[in-house]
């Protein structure tokens, strides 16, 4: 026994001394890296040497400051920008480095900022915007109450993001019905559900196959998180509610629900249930991977979607490099019936939540904030969006324009922002948005409403005179009829992690993915049946709770912002 | 040597002669000195030996035992931005959370139901996939089969839960073979019925491990006797004879020993499988402990919930192997401890 004991003690010193030697050589190490940043902060006063900023950046990418559009910042700003992106997509990156303490010196952390800001990790920029913010100030005009926290806490931490000033030219999410349908139908009007079924069915009727491969009338992608977009989403555009994840907002009241409570999402996905006993519904709709389901559309057999320009895209590109371009996708503004308006246009303001932020333990505070703000300048907003005058594009007759090549290789390789730095440092900085102009009136991106249209593809330029409209976005009610949303979206709310409110709405999210599912695939007489017995459940998981929380939370946002009448 | 030992701290001035007449007298200076002389003798004549074990002793008391201090985070309402001196200790509450959660239990249900299912299908196709290995004579071909049989092992289950997936969706291979036999009338969408996932699971699992789980038996099997064959054929005994009564009861104990330890590891069936297998339809079934852990836990930053699941799950871990081991201790098998 003695010397089992013995022969432990020998182990724990030997690896108590291994981990003291661990730590002393951690510790002059330490003060180091101190020693030479002070000494780099000597250098700037006394020189023109510019400053490198590191920047944590979550959506970030592993990316060197060196192309010409970063040259030129530096040489506008005096900085350098060192890119710091999450591994892999690791969301334990912002907890991992508020356990360490050991911050960038600019932080855009999306979701996590809740957490930087608990931990004191970034300072309140209200300040630095009063003091120097100009171009903040004008860019954010009287959206920065937007910016701010929260009725406890109003003050700003972060700065950027999205765009002040967005629009929509590229409607997408609604159902997106093939060219080819409209056409051999006699480009009919098609704004019901009622009337994309007819639609469907007859063209079903007339083409069983195409290209020799069974035709698929509709397809849908809900076996992943991805039901949230093609199942999920859709039913709440089709009720006329704008994007609000899995909630319906009373934009007056500030009342919110959660959204599968409400009656119009079962006419929905009842409307589903019918579509699969008919046969129209893909039966792989909740059992596909994403690779089927793009293989599927690229292949031309399937009639419609109901999906998110970006999650189908490769297949689009498929079927344009394929020459089937008649194959390729209208988005259409369906609704349950003429009574609800398709929100696909909405402005949604500038959203807020998210931003950069600048960390309580950067040497160059003063200098960060000089950076994003300089990021807000007009020059600036023209240089990250259009590039070097000469080198991208040139000036004809006081206009900007984009040299051909650029444009060209813009359109089509997805790597030009960063080979070129064009259009890379935009998001997440501070940016005007699609929708601005500047000072002399033109577009702040080359991507405005004239390119969209010019890149339509052959087949949708013949489609959309048929119908009289100039672009897709012309079938839809227009943004100005349907108002500035006053609460933003649900979806950029930022809920505390692990309170009662994210648990619930978890759970509840994965209740109705799955009972939803089952109800759609299930006989068209049980419909009703699993649906009220899904209500039950939702109903005992405290649904009632998480709706109360997230209307305290609506209103408490319209009141910060001033929205609320 | 042993003798000197035990008699060191009786008879110290005996020992101390015997060792001179051993060792070089510097080194007796040394050791004359300690009391536990014996001890560091023992020591110094398996230095090597322990020398080549401390690294992985460190290692273990490294990343086994210091990391096992992180479970106090379970009793706290733990935050990473404050020390552990600055966390709210909050008890048992995320543990009756847990137990007080209709979800948990499914998971636990569905867990040890795959696992169950996992560990007697993966043992006896691996076991009865070695004899028939066993048993071939045409050692080009055994080889062969071997090494193609292992070879999905190192298939990623991303890759094979796509394979799977697309194989049984209704216009897959297995359902146009169905179809096309006559054996159903209208294809079968297997991967949208609840009941039939923790079948697919299993026979998944069973297809990609089975070759690589054989290896280790039938690196059993090559090591029985031949002269236990060869005595069996004397007395006439047939192929499949041999095989139930030499070739299995010789590698009974390795069996018991695998078992043992298979079943301790029954709750950590992981949820690669389940989760991309898996879809809205039958993730009823499909939810296993290490999902509802990363869902609910890690995912939802509540750390302190996502440890408590872990600590629950070693503590029946613990209870299974002690429960098999005591069962084999009773049979008289092989045993782990």
């Amino acid at each position: 026994m003695r010397r089992k004991s013995n022969l432990l003690l020998l182990v724990l010193i030997v690896t108590l001394l291994t981990f003291l030697a661990a730590c002393g050589s951690d510790d002059p190490s330490g003060s180091d890296s101190n020693d030479s940043e002070s000494t780099d902060d000597n250098t700037e006063v006394s020189s023109d040497e510019p400053v490198t900023l590191t920047l944590f950046n979550a959506d970030g990418e592993e990316k060197e400051f060196n192309d010409l559009i970063a040259q030129k910042i530096t040489e506008e700003t005096g900085v350098v920008l060192e890119m710091d992106y999450p591994v892999g997509g690791n969301e334990e990156a912002i907890p991992l480095m508020i356990a360490s303490g050991d911050y960038p010196d600019l932080i855009f952390a999306k979701g996590d900022i809740g957490k930087l800001i608990e931990a004191g990790a970034v300072i309140k920029l209200d300040d630095l915007i009063e003091e120097k913010g100009d171009n903040l100030k004008a860019m954010y005009g009287d959206q920065l109450d937007r910016l701010r926290r929260s009725i406890d806490d109003p003050s700003i931490y972060t700065v950027g993001t999205y765009g002040v000033e967005t629009a929509v030219w590229e409607p997408s999410g609604t159902f997106q019905v093939q060219l080819d349908v409209l056409r051999e139908l006699g480009y009919p009007e098609i704004n019901t559900l009622d009337e994309l079924e007819a639609a469907l069915t007859e063209y079903m009727e007339k083409y069983p196959e195409i290209d020799g491969q069974k035709t698929i009338p509709l397809s849908l992608l809900g076996s992943d998180w991805r039901w949230l977009i093609t199942v999920g989403n859709p039913a709440g555009f089709a009720a006329g509610l704008p994007d609000d994840g899995q909630w319906a907002v009373d934009d007056d009241t500030g009342e919110t629900t959660y959204k599968f409570l409400l009656p119009e999402m079962k006419e929905y996905f009842k409307w589903l249930n019918e579509m699969n006993a008919k046969g129209l519904l893909d039966p792989e709709s909740f059992t596909q991977t994403h690779d089927t389901y793009i293989s599927k559309i690229s292949s031309g057999r399937v009639l419609a979607v109901a999906d998110q320009n970006w999650n189908f895209g490769d297949a689009d590109k498929a079927l344009i490099a394929d020459g089937k371009e008649w194959r390729t996708y209208a988005p259409l503004p369906v609704t349950l019936d003429e009574n609800y308006q398709s929100q696909a246009l909405k402005d949604y303001g500038f959203a807020g939540g998210w931003g950069i932020a600048i960390s309580s333990t950067s040497e160059h505070q003063e200098k960060a904030f000089e950076f994003l703000d300089w990021m807000a300048s007009e020059e600036a907003q023209i240089l990250t969006n259009w590039g070097i005058e000469g080198e991208h594009y040139d000036i004809v007759d006081g206009q900007r324009v984009m040299h051909e090549d650029e444009r060209e290789r813009m359109n089509s390789d997805a790597n030009y922002a960063k080979d070129t730095g064009v259009g890379y440092y935009i998001y997440p900085f501070p940016q005007w948005g699609n929708g601005a102009v500047d000072s002399s009136g033109q577009s702040i991106t080359p991507n405005n409403e004239e390119q969209i249209i010019e890149n339509l593809n052959a087949a949708e330029k013949e489609v959309l005179p048929e119908y009289g409209l100039d672009n897709w976005t012309d079938w839809f009610p227009q943004k100005d009829e349907l108002g500035i949303s006053k609460h933003g979206s649900v979806a950029n709310y930022t809920i505390e992690s692990g309170s009662d409110l994210e648990i619930i709405q978890q759970k509840a999210d994965d209740l109705t993915e799955q009972r939803i599912t089952q109800a759609i695939l299930g006989k068209p007489e049980d419909f009703d049946a699993a649906w009220d017995a899904m209500i039950k459940e939702l109903e005992a998981m405290n649904i009632d709770k998480a709706n109360e929380l997230m209307t305290e939370k609506t209103k408490e946002i319209m009141e910060l912002w001033g929205t609320m009448e | 040597m042993n003798q000197t030992s035990s008699n060191a701290s009786n008879m110290p001035e005996a020992s101390t002669i015997i060792e001179s007449q051993v060792k070089p007298a510097t080194q007796k200076k040394k050791y004359s000195k300690q009391n536990g002389k014996g001890f560091w003798k023992r020591l110094s004549t398996q230095k090597m030996l322990l020398l080549m074990a401390l690294p992985f002793v460190i290692w273990l008391i490294i990343f086994k035992y210091i990391p096992v201090a992180g479970w106090t985070m379970a009793f706290q309402d733990y935050k990473p931005q404050f020390s552990v001196w600055e966390q709210d200790w909050v008890g048992w509450k995320h543990f009756k959370d847990l137990f007080n959660e209709p979800m948990f239990y499914r998971a636990l249900e569905n867990t040890l139901g795959m696992g169950i299912l996992g560990l007697v299908f993966g043992t006896g196709s691996a076991i009865f996939f070695a004899l028939l290995l066993n048993e071939m004579r045409f050692m080009a071909l055994k080889k062969w089969t071997q090494t193609i049989s292992y070879l999905p092992h190192f298939v990623s289950w991303v890759i094979v839960a796509n394979i799977v997936i697309t194989m049984l969706s209704p216009e897959g291979v297995i359902n146009n073979i169905l179809t096309g036999i006559g054996l159903i009338d209208s294809p079968i969408n297997f991967m949208a019925n609840p009941d039939m996932f923790w079948g697919i699971v299993t026979a998944a699992d069973v297809w990609k491990e089975t070759g690589w789980n054989a290896i280790i038996y039938l690196a059993a099997m090559a090591g029985v006797d031949p002269q236990l064959y060869e005595a069996a054929k004397v007395d006439g005994a047939s192929r499949w004879r041999q095989m139930w009564h030499i070739t299995l009861p010789s590698i009974r104990s390795v069996i018991i020993v695998l078992l043992i330890l298979n079943i301790g590891n029954l709750i950590n069936i992981g949820f690669e499988k389940q989760m991309l297998l898996g879809n809205n339809i039958v993730m009823e079934k499909a939810l296993v402990i290490d999902l509802y852990a990363l869902d609910y836990g890690i995912g939802m930053f509540r750390y302190s919930f996502g440890t408590a699941i872990g600590i629950f799950k070693s503590v029946i871990s613990v209870i299974l192997i002690l429960i098999c081991n005591g069962i084999a201790k009773r049979i008289g098998e092989g045993r782990v401890f």
